[in-house]
């Protein structure tokens, strides 16, 4: 029977690896391309910023710009698909927004935190998420900002910890529940291991928890339906699935946890055609991939005729170790299912294939 | 490698890690351990190395565990990427070139976007929403006030330089939201209210290729809501697919999402718009013949799923849902099955007449009527079924546009779906009534089993008036008749005396001579007084079809029940002994000759017999076949009959059963010799001994087609399908019947049935390619001749009807009497199960056995449930399982292994027991079991662990136990 399932599961292919000059923080497929991008530091402190193409079984250097700050991280989700203009957020704080045609001045650009930024995430563009295009930043100073392109030097909303108590760090955000022009929400992670809902439309904070270990990536499985699951993973090698679909008043959101390795989970990323699987990417140079199934029931009643989540199972569909040293990045293919780029503190940026994804 | 060794080497002792006795390092030990965290834990110190390394003793490990848990977390080891070797040739290739085609593909229009690069800058600006109010801040901590008092600082410009910025519309916006704000506190706390999801998407500017993206990221939205069992989410972003762009398979989709949803006209509308746009659809037709078997017009979904086979003859799926639609047909209508032959030829008759412009009309008018009186409308006369039949042709056949649009024109006020309502209404309706009828007969004991035996002549009569097609009854009588017979079934006796009556003076005045007939509306409206309780019309009613018919049961058994009730006891004896006389086996009439007797003796005193006028004497012709010799003593003795009833009847069964066995035998052996007329005779004589024996009338069948006497074949079968309606040799030469016939569409459903019960019947195969072939050369040219025996079996239709009506009863006899043993030269035939048992071949995907399996338990159809996973593959279980395993499910497959399957062959039951733990949300689904459920399991564990299989041993047996919890 093993060797049945065996053949019905994906497999991980490595199609291509790349050997880099510098570490590599983030990677990031343009959409609606074969290229990608990979942001990171080059070892003489400045940020590097490469586009490569996938071109048959190797990657070939488009374009390599270097900016005068390390970048962390980077996102096209607030763009057009047209533009497909890049947001990063680099180790000084700033917010900036290149035009990949014209790099050498970001058509955007803000002091947004006084320190780095660790996260960014974007909604509202590539036809991903209705209403206003909008870049939401997380950074060690503690601070989680929404930013809207068209808005110079402000952000649209700030959340930041009242005065008087200890700023956290901030880790990850993500973007959610953009299902029409109202609603959105932003999921915060922090290295305490809160994790917090910030309703942008009703601006207040919808929910918060704590998963006692840092919080290194939050993900909705989907940014632009009705809020549905939340994945966040932790510094421990453990990772929370929460059912977003039913909040209880005083239990918040149902979840599955699951412990991936012994190792920290560096990224979570859902596959943009399939929003129940997704792939883990761990300390220990690990890729897993996971399927979510639901419940027969998603909700039900508790003793005080409340509504309550239930949260279904997770199953390990393939797992694999591209390296010994973390993978911190990770993302899908927008426009090719299966098709996969991860980057790893081994200097290297690979590109993989997942197969048989269509037919889970 | 070195198993022994291990600890004989290392002696006593522990490990370090764990403090594992060192004798649990060992293969045997590994064996036979069920517990899988000890399990995990040797795998750890033997993985680790730490006692030395055993890579073997380390591989049984691991399939051990594998084999008690497959999810354990142990077996999860680092596994390197996957290369070429790990697939074959061809999937390598073919992940290298889908690569390769997607990688051109993106270049390609990569180059052609750049040229249209120029002027999209800016272009959709105008379409986003507002910025977000300004800087609006929120504390990470639920701090409602200060984040209030912050805001409404910020709403205003303080001082000049924020002036310039100020936006007007971004100011307006504001204070749309904070309208919105203050409603949304109560919407959040109101949750889960439906998220308000805009059913449009705004394509303005979008390039085609931008629609095709969105267009299908919408569509996995759906399925993806779909999947987790949201339909109304689902539709919603089907919705949204097809606004951007329609497509039919997303509108399938959607379909299949407001199946789930119950909600039938649209499911039925998104049906038919696939079906515009691919007509031939599959999965479209399979969805409407759904809908439509659910909004139960049965006929228009038959007629899908006939299309899906034409298309696809192997389609295990629509074969199977047409049986059970036919059979429900069968169930609903007692006189569908005819209908259904006659149908389709009246459908060629209808495109043969296409031209014809009034036929929306037509269909309109008939609908009318249609929703009147009900099934009635399915035996009506030529023309008007014809129009019936236009009108339900309307539903079936969505693909065409000219039909359809004559319809609309003629109604467009009303919409599609109530066309589907007279038809609906009215089978409801008579289900309602069959089971007032049946009711009814319930609670007049002492009629019910009389009802039941009249049906003997009266199907003897039938059949001998279907015979030679032309002694039937002229349509008008036809007609008038079923009519009748709907409404006394509906209990509306007065009115079908009238129907009756009508019909009783059409057939006189065509002055032909027609006792048989005559004699049987005579009956029936006798039937109706009786019911009436005008107990002398009843009487004078009978006296006449006895005229006409001497010695018919029904006449006469109503004649004396009518006697009865109006206190003429002594007639009302005669009439039960004559009865008695031709059917012994007639319990009501023995009731009640046993009771008259006493109301007899206590009126006249001992000598009541001497006040009797004589007993007619029954001619041995119209004897029924159990009373044989039987009836001279009845005659000559009567009063002994009372006493030595009892005894004389088993005798003359035994009789009868030694008779009909040699009759039987001797006709065997004609046919062997080949002599097949001789061979028919015997069997007919057999026949006459019992009605019910299937085998003989096969067997005769075969004699029939031999002799090349087809339409005797045909009615041969069918009698035996009407007895035994899976009776596989009766499908099969009926099939050869038909193709005699030269009926080959039926011919080809015949065939289709039998494959469908046994698809490995090469003969039937071979034959289904022929006929099918034929029937294509046939064609247009075949158009008259087919039409011909439309009307033929128009004609069949009225004389099976009545048959179909003794069915009901049918069963109450054969409970009464049955000594004639199976014994036969034709292999056994299925079991009886009538209406409710459903034919299972092997699902061939998940959809089919989800759909299975939901049928099953609605049914509770525990047998039904033991044949698929009979037919099932244990191993495919969690495949087709996926993540539908249900509570309900589980149940009934516990239940059906019980009570089928570990009887007769335990290590399948074992098997399915294996591979249903490891189907998907089977713990979950194990854990919300009860009590009494958990006993129904552990009952079957007993069961197996009693039974033996070389498929499993005890340790098998007891660490599955551990799975199921037990």
């Amino acid at each position: 029977m093993s060797a049945v399932l065996a053949a019905e599961r994906p497999q991980v292919v490595s199609h291509v690896q790349q050997a880099l000059s510098y570490t590599v923080f983030d990677c990031k497929w343009v959409p609606r391309s074969a290229r990608l991008l990979c942001l990171g530091s080059a070892a003489r402190g400045t940020g590097v910023l490469q586009l490569y193409e996938l071109n048959g079984a190797r990657l070939q250097l488009l374009r390599e710009i270097e900016k005068p700050k390390p970048i962390k991280c980077g996102t096209f989700g607030a763009t057009s698909l047209q533009q497909r203009y890049l947001a990063t957020g680099d180790f000084d704080g700033n917010l900036n927004i290149w035009n990949l045609e014209a790099p050498e001045i970001p058509v955007y650009s803000v002091k947004g935190h006084k320190e780095i930024i660790n996260s960014i995430d974007g909604v509202g563009g590539l036809g991903i998420g209705e209403g206003a295009p909008e870049i939401v930043t997380g950074s060690r100073d503690g601070t989680v900002k929404v930013w809207d392109p068209r808005q110079n030097d402000i952000p649209v909303a700030n959340m930041e910890s009242v005065q008087g108590e200890s700023k956290r760090d901030c880790w990850t955000v993500a973007f959610g529940n953009a299902y029409n022009l109202e609603e959105r929400v932003v999921c915060a992670g922090y290295d305490n291991g809160d994790i917090k809902l910030f309703d942008l439309k009703t601006m207040s904070l919808r929910w918060e928890t704590n998963i006692k270990n840092g919080v290194c990536s939050v993900e909705f499985d989907r940014k632009d339906i009705n809020m549905n699951k939340l994945v966040a993973t932790s510094l421990e090698g453990k990772f929370h699935v929460f059912d977003m679909r039913t909040q209880h008043p005083t239990k918040g959101f149902a979840y599955v946890s699951e412990k991936a390795q012994k190792s920290t989970i560096w990224q979570v990323r859902h596959l943009p055609q399939n929003r129940d699987i997704f792939m883990t990417s761990g300390g220990s140079g690990s890729l897993h991939l996971w399927k979510y199934e639901y419940p027969a029931q998603r909700s039900k009643k508790d003793s005080e005729g409340c509504e309550m989540g239930v949260a279904g199972s997770l199953s390990l569909l393939q797992n694999v170790t591209l390296s010994t040293q973390p993978i911190s990045s990770l993302d899908w293919s927008p426009d090719k299912t299966g098709l996969c780029v991860c980057g790893a503190y081994d200097q290297t940026v690979r590109v993989l294939i997942v197969t048989k994804l269509n037919k889970i | 490698m070195g198993d022994e060794s291990v600890p004989y080497f290392l002696g006593e002792g522990t490990t370090k890690t764990y403090q594992i006795p060192i004798s649990h390092l060992d293969y045997k030990f590994i064996e036979k351990c069920t517990d899988v965290k000890h399990l995990e834990k040797i795998l750890r110190v033997l993985r680790s190395g730490e006692e030395g390394c055993y890579p073997d003793l380390t591989l049984v490990c691991e399939k051990r565990i594998e084999h008690l848990d497959p999810r354990s977390r142990a077996l999860r080891k680092d596994k390197p990427p996957a290369t070429a070797s790990d697939f074959t040739a061809g999937e390598w290739q073919a992940i290298n070139s889908e690569l390769m085609n997607w990688l051109t593909e993106m270049n390609e229009d990569d180059r052609k976007s750049q040229l249209l690069r120029t002027d999209t800058p800016n272009e959709r600006q105008d379409n986003l929403p507002p910025v977000r109010c300004s800087s609006s801040c929120l504390p990470t901590n639920q701090n409602k006030k200060l984040q209030n008092k912050q805001r409404s600082k910020k709403n205003i410009p303080r001082d000049y330089s924020e002036w310039d910025k100020f936006d007007v519309e971004k100011e307006c916006s504001k204070i749309d939201e904070d309208c919105e704000e203050s409603n949304s506190k109560a919407r959040f706390f109101s949750r889960p209210s439906l998220p308000i999801i805009e059913k449009k998407i705004d394509t303005t500017g979008m390039t085609n290729r931008d629609k095709i993206i969105i267009a299908t990221r919408e569509k996995e939205k759906g399925n993806e809501a779909f999947a987790s069992g949201d339909y109304v989410e689902a539709v919603t972003y089907y919705t949204r697919s097809l606004s951007v762009i329609p497509t039919a398979a997303v509108y399938n989709n959607k379909a299949q999402a407001e199946i789930k949803l119950q909600d039938w006209d649209n499911a039925l509308e998104d049906c038919e718009k696939v079906l515009d746009m691919e007509p031939g659809n599959i999965k479209a037709l399979m969805r409407r013949a759904t809908v439509h078997s659910h909004l139960q017009n049965y006929q228009t979904a038959i007629e899908d799923l006939n299309k899906v086979l034409s298309v696809e003859p192997k389609n295990t799926n629509a074969k199977k849902r047409l049986l059970e639609l036919e059979e429900k047909l069968k169930s609903l209508k007692p006189v569908s099955e005819p209908q259904g032959k006659g149908k389709k030829i009246l459908i060629q008759e209808i495109e043969d007449a296409e031209s014809g412009e009034g036929r929306g009309e037509n269909t309109e008018e008939c609908e009318r009527r249609g929703g009147g009186s009900g099934a009635a409308a399915a035996v009506r006369a030529g023309g008007q079924r014809a129009m019936g039949n236009a009108h339900r042709k309307s539903h079936g056949k969505g693909g065409k546009a000219r039909d359809r649009d004559a319809h609309k024109n003629q109604d467009s006020a009303e919409s599609r779906p109530k066309k589907g309502e007279p038809e609906k209404k009215s089978e409801k309706h008579l289900s309602d009534h069959e089971g007032e009828v049946n009711g009814f007969l319930r609670s007049d004991e002492k009629s019910e089993s009389a009802e039941a035996e009249i049906s003997e002549p009266h199907r003897e009569e039938s059949q001998s008036a279907g015979g030679g097609s032309s002694t039937a009854l002229p349509p008008t009588a036809a007609k008038l008749k079923s009519e009748g017979n709907e409404l006394f079934k509906s209990g509306q006796f007065g009115e079908a005396v009238l129907k009756y009556s009508e019909a009783i003076e059409y057939v006189t005045s065509l002055g032909e001579q027609r006792p048989d007939d005559l004699s049987i509306l005579y009956s029936n409206r006798a039937a109706c007084y009786l019911k009436e309780g005008n107990c002398s019309d009843c009487i004078q009613d009978c006296n006449r079809a006895l005229e006409l018919q001497p010695f018919s049961l029904k006449p006469l058994l109503r004649r004396a029940m009518a006697n009865e009730s109006m206190e003429r006891y002594r007639q009302a004896y005669i009439d039960y002994k004559t009865v008695l006389q031709i059917d012994s086996s007639i319990q009501a009439a023995n009731d009640s000759a046993n009771r008259i007797t006493k109301t007899l003796i206590d009126q006249d005193g001992p000598s009541w017999r001497e006040k009797l006028p004589p007993i007619p004497v029954v001619p041995v012709a119209a004897q029924l076949h159990r009373w044989d010799g039987g009836s001279l003593t009845s005659e000559n003795k009567p009063s002994t009959i009372d006493i030595n009833r009892e005894e004389q009847l088993q005798m003359n069964c035994e009789e009868a059963v030694e008779k009909f066995k040699r009759l039987k035998n001797e006709g065997n052996d004609f046919v062997k010799m080949g002599e097949y007329e001789e061979a028919a005779n015997k069997y007919s004589e057999c026949m006459k001994l019992n009605t019910e024996e299937c085998t003989v009338y096969t067997n005769r069948a075969l004699c029939y087609l031999k002799l090349y006497k087809y339409e005797e074949a045909k009615r041969d079968c069918d009698h035996v399908l009407q007895i035994e309606d899976s009776n596989i040799k009766a499908f099969y030469r009926r099939a050869l019947a038909y193709k005699g016939l030269q009926n080959y569409q039926a011919s080809a459903d015949d065939f289709s049935k039998v494959l469908l019960i046994d698809p490995n019947v090469l003969e039937a195969q071979k034959e289904l390619e022929e006929v099918t072939q034929l029937l294509h050369f046939d064609g247009s040219a075949g158009a008259g001749s087919q039409q011909t025996h439309g009307k033929k079996i128009t004609i069949q239709e009225v004389t099976e009807a009545d048959e179909q009506e003794e069915r009901q009863f049918a069963t109450s006899e054969d409970a009464e009497t049955h000594c004639v043993p199976a014994e036969e030269a034709v292999p056994k035939p299925v079991p009886r199960r009538a209406s409710e048992k459903r034919r299972v071949s092997e699902p061939p995907n998940a959809y089919d056995f989800g759909q299975m399996i939901n049928a099953l338990n609605a049914n509770k159809d525990k047998a039904a449930c033991a044949d698929l996973l009979t037919v099932t593959d244990p191993k495919t279980l969690p495949v087709l399982l996926s993540n539908k395993l249900e509570g309900e499910t589980l149940l009934i497959f516990i239940q059906s292994l019980e009570h089928y399957i570990a009887g007769k062959d335990p290590g399948l039951a074992y098997q399915h027991l294996f591979y249903l733990s490891k189907a998907e949300r089977f713990k979950v689904v194990l854990a919300l079991l009860s009590k009494n459920e958990k006993g129904e399991v552990q009952q079957l564990f007993d069961l197996l662990s009693k039974s033996w299989s070389d498929q499993y041993s005890l340790e098998d047996l007891e660490s599955l136990k551990k799975v199921y919890e037990l």
